[in-house]
């Protein structure tokens, strides 16, 4: 006789049935990706303003076309203020790209000053705008190596922008933490709900079992188990959902990551490394971790629900 | 074996509830047979639920083989549910559930081997004579059917103290004395049983001790 392995009378099929739950969790796994990769994107976009290419120095040079203070020493030809500067930053790692504003540029910079005062023959200093490579500080120990060549020169990062953007990205953050921290909160009542309904449809087998000797953290196991497993498939569906919705996100954004370069067309589907390229390693394990995690809380959630539930049994 | 110190039971609690047992004391020793009697509503029910852990006591002490109920922990009760036995008045089978499967319901909570259970539930279910409705459901069984179920699932793990609530009061009188028999070859093993009746002709043809309650008080232990 072929008789189910468990069959101690919790029925768990009848009193969990298993779309309901999945479903759920699944809708419930779908928007948490999407929250969380709306979280990390915002992340990456502002770090990259932070320090990215997006960010631009400016260094002010007085008196371009004084002598430089070389050292005695080396007695070469004294250069001006501003061929030494500019061949210290072309000496530097680090600067991707640097700029001297023409005279032209300065003026129209400067053209309310100059109005105001109405002299056109002020002397204008040398401005130089820098690009540096992401992620790279290159200000703090240039500074004092320019001011050796050039008494007096100013370094500026230009941070408005970027400080308004970072702020702009950190309070994204902080409403896709808030969505997730919404969507897991819906979901642990939904689990609830669910458990209780089936707690509610199993009580006289539950009351039973309780009076033949059967513990709380069997029964609880029992329950818990049905849902972390129904909870971990939800959660895999919503990944799975999510997976193209996110990589046509992504296409769509790359023109403004440091995704730019990746392929528009679908690589060929057996070639993990090519799909791993489209998305960013934060994005994919995000997707990982999510039907984990949605298990998890499921079970749980089951645990200390049914585990309250049975206290009402001597 | 169990002794009961002063206890008292009252349905909702025992401020504004319903009395059911006040001040009751026993004292019953392992092996032994007790026939338990007393009107409808006398609290027979109330202390046999007492004695197989299915309700707390409101006050007083209970101590069943030889555990302490109040200062035992809720993985300890369960231990201690799994060495009693009890046949329900209303015979708490479950009726979406084959009668093969409400008897064995006990040894697959204890994780015995399918075999070793299948090997028991038949041998059970042929000594009450239903080795034939074993893929029935309990609504499609007679009352006596249905009671002969709950006896085997309540003696099928060979319980230490045995309750039992007008186990005979759905079967006919052969059915009842090879019940009566079975319950001394039990006690002579060892186990302590309680059985609650009305039936005065059962009682008479089986002479017993006795404990008797009236409206919730103890008026005769032994004699
Ligand atoms: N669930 C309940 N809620 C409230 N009162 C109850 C409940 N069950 C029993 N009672 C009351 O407790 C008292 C004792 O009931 P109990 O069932 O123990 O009597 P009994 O001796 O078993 O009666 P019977 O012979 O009819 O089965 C009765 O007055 C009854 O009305
Ligand atoms: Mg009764």
């Amino acid at each position: 006789m072929a008789r189910q392995r468990y069959h101690d009378g919790l029925a768990l099929r009848q009193a969990l049935p298993g779309r309901f739950l999945p479903f759920l969790v699944g809708s419930m796994a779908f928007l948490a990706a999407l929250a969380l990769a709306g979280g990390i994107a915002a992340h990456s976009l502002s770090q990259r303003w932070t320090h990215g290419a997006g960010a631009v120095t400016t260094v002010q040079v007085p008196g371009p076309t004084d002598p430089a203070t070389t050292t005695a020493a080396m007695g070469q030809m004294p250069a001006t203020r501003i061929d030494a500067v500019l061949a210290i930053l072309a000496a530097t790692p680090g600067i991707t790209d640097t700029h001297r504003l023409s005279d032209a540029e300065l003026r129209a910079l400067l053209a309310p000053w100059i109005e105001q005062t109405g002299d056109a023959s002020l002397p204008l200093p040398a401005v130089i705008e820098l690009h540096t490579a992401p992620g790279q500080d290159v200000a703090a120990s240039l500074l004092p190596r320019l001011q050796a060549q050039a008494p007096g020169v100013l370094m500026e990062h230009d941070s408005v922008w970027s400080d308004r953007l970072a702020a702009l990205a950190a309070s994204l953050q902080a409403c896709a933490g808030l969505a997730v921290l919404v969507v897991m909160t819906v979901a642990v009542c939904v689990v609830m709900a669910a458990t209780r309904a089936g707690l509610l449809t199993r009580r006289q087998a539950i009351g039973l079992i309780h009076a033949l000797g059967a513990t709380d953290s069997y029964i609880s196991g029992r329950f818990a188990t049905r849902v972390g497993l129904l909870a971990l498939w939800g959660g895999l569906c919503g990944s799975v959902l999510a997976l193209p919705m996110l990589l046509a996100l992504s296409q769509l954004a790359a023109p403004f990551t440091a995704m730019g370069d990746a392929p528009a067309t679908a690589p060929d589907w057996r070639d993990l490394h090519a799909w791993s390229a489209l998305l960013p390693p934060a994005l994919l394990w995000m997707l990982v971790i999510v039907p984990p995690a949605a298990g998890l809380t499921g079970w749980a959630t089951t645990q200390l629900t049914v585990r309250a539930w049975l206290r009402r049994l001597p | 074996m169990f002794r009961l110190h002063d206890v008292s039971y009252a349905y909702g609690g025992s401020q504004a509830g319903v009395a059911a047992l006040s001040h009751v004391s026993l004292d019953v020793a392992q092996g032994e047979f007790r026939w338990l009697l007393g009107p409808s509503g006398a609290g027979k029910s109330s202390l046999l639920s007492i004695l197989s852990l299915e309700v707390q006591a409101s006050s007083g002490m209970v101590e069943i083989l030889g555990v302490p109920v109040r200062q035992t922990r809720r993985a300890g009760l369960a231990r201690l549910r799994r060495r009693i036995g009890a046949v329900k008045q209303d015979f708490g089978l479950l009726p979406d559930m084959s009668v093969f499967d409400n008897v064995a319901l006990p040894l697959r909570l204890q994780h015995r081997a399918e075999a070793e259970i299948a090997h028991e539930v038949h041998a059970i279910m042929k000594w009450v004579g239903l080795e034939h409705r074993l893929d029935a459901l309990p609504p499609q069984l007679s009352g006596g059917e249905q009671q002969r179920v709950a006896i085997a699932r309540a003696v099928i793990y060979r319980p230490a103290l045995l309750v039992a609530d007008e186990p005979t009061n759905a079967l006919d009188e052969r059915q009842a004395g090879r019940l009566m028999r079975m319950f001394h070859r039990l006690a002579e093993l060892g186990t302590t049983i309680v059985v609650a009746t009305h039936n005065d002709a059962i009682v008479a043809k089986y002479p017993a001790p006795t404990i008797e309650l009236l409206h919730g008080h103890l008026v005769r232990d032994h004699g």
